[in-house]
């Protein structure tokens, strides 16, 4: 082979597995990505049951009830509208009622319910997730200590 | 007065650097050896000013200094000793004059050990990191400094996150920063070698030492932290595809990669322009790395310590050191003329192909951490990108590369025959298909996919162990001069083996917790038990505890097999008293490779305790493998050829080399 | 001074450091091309290395070694000297002379605390305590001994009282329940737990707080102190049949000159009135107006919280005589971010109450909370 069509060969081959990864990356990006909502999104756009999301806000104040065995359920609020969520597994340590969750899940086919399988609550007490934090700014609730 | 006295060292250092930054260049391009010999000086000495300084901060945390602001807000006098040390880089300010102390520590042993660099490629590289330095030095000086005071002093402190106090933080940001600042050096020899106009195969032998030393650390670095996080969270997961752990793994992949090409630039002159730019974007994902986690942009678990004001300083610094940097190299590029020829088979044709693997990787993964930024940017929705996103896009990538692992040492440089490396190879390739067919066997109805992962990572091992075998001369000479000659082998050969066997080892380990443990989360009361992997576990209920910060409700499980107990593993949960936080202490119970992870959950309110329990077969592989990737790269680094290039020129090789011509 | 003395230290030592390599007289010139050569001698060793262990055949070997010559014939044929220290070492060592030590001591004052010491605690706590005798160092004393010997259940038991006199609620709770862990429940012990979380609460008998009285009083029944709160307790839950009859008892058990008499009667009176008033309205919102308040937007809340207090300032009107009601005012005022109004109503409550008497104690105390000055004292 010639110096030109090494440098050919390698560049094709460079092209080719670019291309499975910009393919793969295109393909998870629509089929993978968990987009976030708050309550009121919720409300006001009603996400299809069964497609993963992910919501925060803040625990709703004496919502949190524990069901049978390792279930907990609790609801999420923006202050201008809730959504009740369904758990079941161990709530991170910092998880109280007030204070700013993300949890991820879908809501459950007759759309009343919303089955978390993840709750985030920040190991950091002054931590507010970026998401609440935004979403609740927007409703005028939370001033950041950041600005 | 320490303290005061820190704080001007500190001042003094950025005066350093700015002295460093200039004179040595001008130096290097007027060939003035007096100017140029003032760089190592220069570093040396701003070591020395940042390390009083770190001193200083030291001590104030050591001595519960509350005039200082920054131990003020994270330490309290009753901290445990090594928690007050490890205090120090817990925090923004703190951890930012670590940055830097470990930047010029860098720079300080480019000034010692560079004898065999040539001093104006010196001169440049210590200026480069001058500039560095200069700028991270601003930056703390004007928006971070670990040296606010306040007067009158407070008479307790804040204390310290309770995540943070536990040895993790006294090993994990270190080991991480010398990786991270390392690759500062390659950063440093790239933008020298443009300014210089000379880049050749000595260069890159120049180089590698650092970008082995920064990957060895990386490596462990990274390691080390998935650790903590795997015990401290209480989660059970070691890798969670977070922002932040994205943010040193990118740096990782591409320094991989270059400890890779400037091989092949080394030996044969080849992927110079290739090299050079991985050197600028690997210390680039460095800052981009650190960045991300100093301003808190991106939504991780396990930040701490940012602030989105002092991000944006960070942002400059950012763009103008990649942005310099990629000019810089745009204008040069030209220039550099073409090296050795290769065929696509041959050493060199697998390094590509190892290059091309590992950046295309790196690319998903930056994609993957920074899409959610670009889309809420220009869309204004927000999204997270997850596990999923990742395990589809950067596993595929990693396959292929696995498997073309073995060949690479094994093929000759510039033109290779796959067909003799294939046959050297079928002992291996034999005993991973066996290892896959016993996966099934044992493990019934096992997935066929995990059985070939392990399988992979079986391949890994015995290919690194080929390789050696190989070079050692077995099958053709008998054993006694084969050991003889294993003994004679560049440390570089055994590094490289010991590197690519640890990653066969992380491989197994890391399918087989993937693809084998079980996870289970139910109520227990004190006597009841539950079945956990081939363990029984029974409660044996909650009592009080209390440490030196802390009070903990402590629960413990008797584990037993078969019948038989031998061993009682304790989760807690705690309260710190400064802070009044609560965290989980998960239980870990270490039986050979594997692990039986215990955490507890609330009290439920029949008097139950949710119990959530992991068994993680073969999970320590994980770490061990990386250990022994490390090891490898220290070994390498050990490698005499590394040191090569002072001058001391005797007729013996001019008349060595006049033979060779 | 001494700070002063060692900064010029360091600066001289520093300044000197860089003068050295500027001063010295080069010995050997360096030449960059050495250096390339000796790492290509060592290429070419190394490949004899390959050949003697069979790694590389031979015609493969030849080119290998042909190619490596050939660089090292290309760098030792370029040939770069260095220049030895010129007219510029000595511009140089200007710049140094001056630019360090003045960069240094302008951008240190610019930031810097010259004159501060360091400050370490255990100095702090070892200094003789001056002559006001500062609590605060004697309580950081008390906390570096328990420190090192957090099991001393009597140091905490000494200092659990004296934090909640301070005002440290959090700590004197941290105390009190390592009190209780090493030493044993006891009726004060229990009793002074229950004040601290209610100090913390900021004056709510919250159910924690109830439950270490109820200790308290299972430990000792009758002890004023818990009797007191858990009658408090059912007032502030709207019990207040249950509170009357709780207070009276307390009252009925106790001498009449006891201390906490006075704090007693004003309770009972203000119950009274709320008793008297029981039939009309609702002292409190109940737990429809409070969910209501969850689901409004916040300046609704505001309007209902707000109209809620007129509410009560109304019925204060009719009823000057209840404490609780007065406080509960003062209180909301300041939370709604009214002072003006809470120091009105401050004043109003003070007409009410004697001089010297427990409501008027109370009312000042809160006062003093608030950090609000009561406008008209007599």
């Amino acid at each position: 082979m010639t110096r030109k069509q090494k440098r050919l060969a390698v560049i094709a081959g460079g092209v080719g597995v670019l291309g499975v990864a910009v393919l793969l990356v295109l393909f998870a990006l629509q089929e993978q990505i968990v987009y976030f909502h708050s309550p009121t999104d919720i409300a006001e756009k009603p996400v299809n049951p069964g497609t993963r999301i992910r919501l925060g806000g803040l625990v709703a104040e004496n919502s949190v009830a524990r069901g049978q065995g390792t279930t907990v359920e609790f609801a999420v609020t923006d202050t201008a509208n809730t959504v009740e969520i369904t758990y079941t597994g161990i709530l991170p340590d910092l998880f109280r009622e007030g204070q700013g969750v993300v949890v991820e899940g879908a809501f459950r086919p007759d759309n009343a319910l919303f089955v978390a399988d993840t709750v985030l609550a920040k190991h950091d007490e002054t931590y507010m997730p970026k998401e609440v934090a935004d979403s609740l700014k927007k409703q005028g609730v939370w001033q950041g200590n950041e600005e | 007065m320490i303290v005061e006295l820190g704080h001007y060292a500190l001042v003094m250092a950025l005066a350093v650097a700015l002295i460093q930054s200039v004179l040595p260049v001008i130096g290097s391009i007027r060939q003035d050896a007096g100017l140029m010999a003032l760089a190592p000086a220069a570093a040396v000495t701003s070591f020395f000013l940042v390390l009083l300084a770190f001193i200083a901060l030291t001590v104030s945390y050591v001595t519960s200094d509350f005039s200082v602001q920054n131990v003020w807000e994270n330490s309290h006098s009753l901290k445990p000793m090594i928690y007050k040390i490890s205090g120090v880089w817990g925090n923004h300010e703190g951890s930012m004059l670590l940055w830097i102390l470990i930047l010029v520590f860098f720079s300080a042993l480019v000034a010692f050990f560079g004898g065999n660099l040539p001093a104006a490629l010196k001169a440049n590289a210590l200026a480069v990191q001058a500039w560095i330095t200069a700028a991270f030095l601003f930056f703390v000086l004007l928006t971070s400094n670990p040296f606010q005071r306040l007067n009158p002093a407070p008479i307790e402190g804040r204390d310290l996150n309770p995540i943070l106090q536990d040895v993790g933080l006294a090993i994990h940001p270190p080991l991480l920063y010398l990786g991270y600042v390392g690759f500062s050096i390659c950063f440093s020899f790239a933008i020298a070698a443009l300014i210089d106009g000379r880049i050749d195969a000595a260069w890159a032998r120049w180089v590698r030492p650092w970008t082995l030393a920064a990957w060895t650390a990386l490596t462990a670095g990274i390691a080390m932290g998935s650790y903590w996080a795997y015990y401290e969270l209480g989660w059970g997961g070691w890798w969670f595809w977070d922002p932040v752990e994205n943010a040193s793994f990118m740096p990782w992949l591409a320094g991989t990669a270059l400890l890779h090409s400037a091989l092949v630039m080394e030996k044969r002159e080849a992927l110079k322009i290739w090299t050079v730019l991985l050197a600028i974007i690997t210390f680039s994902l460095s800052l981009l790395g650190t960045f991300l986690v100093r301003s808190g942009v991106l939504t991780s678990v396990h930040a701490f310590a940012t602030d989105p004001t002092r991000g944006v300083f960070i942002l400059g610094i950012l763009v103008v050191f990649i942005g310099g940097a990629f000019s810089l190299f745009a204008l040069r590029a030209q220039s550099l003329k073409q090296g050795g020829l290769f065929a696509p088979i041959s050493r060199e044709g697998a390094l590509v192909l190892n290059n091309l693997f590992l950046t295309t990787a790196t690319l998903t993964v930056l994609v993957g951490t920074l899409y959610p930024l670009v889309l809420e940017a220009v869309t204004g929705s927000k999204i997270s990108v997850g596990p999923p996103f990742f395990n589809l896009t950067f596993g595929p990538l990693m396959v292929p590369l696995l498997l073309a692992v073995p060949f690479g040492p094994l093929l000759a440089w510039k033109r290779g025959d796959l067909l003799a490396v294939s046959q050297r190879l079928y002992a291996a390739a034999g005993v991973s298909l066996l290892t896959a067919l016993a996966v099934v066997y044992f493990a019934t109805g096992a997935p066929v996919l995990a059985a070939l992962g392990i399988a992979m990572g079986v391949w890994l091992i015995c290919g690194s162990l080929t390789d050696l075998a190989y070079r050692a001369g077995a099958g053709r000479v008998d054993l006694q001069v084969m050991w003889q000659r294993f003994k004679g082998l560049p440390r570089s050969a055994f590094g490289t083996a010991l590197a690519h066997l640890g990653l066969g080892v992380s491989v197994i380990g890391i399918v087989a917790v993937t693809a084998f443990s079980t996870e289970l989360v139910t109520t227990m009361k004190q006597g009841g038990q539950t079945v956990s992997g081939p363990y029984t576990l029974v409660f044996e209920g909650l009592r009080p505890n209390t440490g030196p910060n802390y009070t903990e409700l402590q629960g413990r499980f008797a584990v037993s097999r078969d019948g038989e107990q031998f061993a009682t593993v304790t989760s807690a949960k705690r309260i710190y008293t400064a802070r009044r936080m609560p965290t989980t202490e998960a239980g870990i119970l270490t039986i050979g490779p594997s692990q039986l992870y215990v955490s507890l959950g609330d009290e439920t309110p029949d008097g139950g305790t949710v119990v959530r329990v992991w068994w993680k077969p073969w999970v320590t592989f994980i770490w061990i493998g990386t250990i022994i990737m490390s090891v490898g790269g220290i070994v390498s680094l050990f490698d005499r050829r590394l040191r090569v290039g002072a001058p001391a020129a005797s007729r013996k090789r001019a008349a060595a080399a006049e033979q060779a011509i | 001074m001494m700070f002063w003395v060692l900064a010029a230290v360091l600066t001289v030592a520093a300044t000197i450091s860089l003068l050295v390599p500027l001063a010295r007289t080069v010995s050997r010139q360096d030449n960059a091309t050495e250096h390339d050569a000796e790492v290509y001698y060592d290429q070419l060793r190394e490949i004899d290395r390959d050949i003697e262990a069979g790694l590389i055949a031979g015609e493969e070997a030849e080119y290998a070694r042909a190619e490596v010559g050939r660089r090292l014939l290309k760098a030792t044929n370029a040939n770069a000297k260095s220049r030895p220290g010129s007219s510029l070492s000595s511009a140089a060592r200007y710049v140094v002379i001056v630019f360090l030590p003045v960069m240094a001591v302008i951008g240190y004052l610019a930031i810097g605390k010259p004159g501060m010491p360091a400050q370490p605690l255990a100095a702090r706590i070892q200094a003789p305590a001056n002559d006001e005798t500062d609590i605060r160092t004697l309580i950081a004393q008390a906390e570096s001994h328990l420190a090192s010997n957090p099991g001393d259940g009597w140091g905490w038991d000494v200092l659990a009282p004296i934090y909640l006199n301070l005002g440290r609620a959090g700590d004197a709770e941290t105390a009190y329940r390592n009190a209780i862990r090493l030493l044993g429940s006891s009726a004060s012990r229990q009793a002074g737990l229950g004040r601290a979380l209610f100090a913390e609460s900021g004056g709510i008998v919250t159910a924690e707080a109830q439950a270490a009285f109820q200790a308290a009083e299972d430990l000792e029944p009758g002890n004023p102190l818990s009797s007191f709160f858990l009658a408090l307790g059912l007032a502030q839950e709207g019990n207040y049949a249950g509170a009357k009859a709780a207070f009276e008892k307390l009252a009925a058990n106790s001498p009449p000159d006891a201390p906490w008499m006075p704090q007693v009667q004003a309770h009972l009176k203000g119950i009274n009135a709320n008793l008297a008033a029981a039939g009309e309205a609702a002292p409190g919102p109940d737990e429809e107006d409070v969910a209501a308040a969850m689901e409004m937007s916040p300046e609704d809340r505001m309007a209902m919280i707000g109209g809620m207090v007129d509410g009560l300032d109304a019925r204060l009107r009719d009823n000057p005589d209840d404490l609780d009601g007065w406080l509960r005012l003062v209180r909301s005022y300041m939370v709604l971010g009214e002072p003006e109004k809470a120091g009105d109503a401050l004043d109003r409550a003070l007409l009410n109450f004697e001089d010297g008497s427990a409501g008027r104690l109370a009312l000042t105390k809160a006062a003093e909370q608030f950090g609000l000055t009561p406008q008209r004292v007599e």
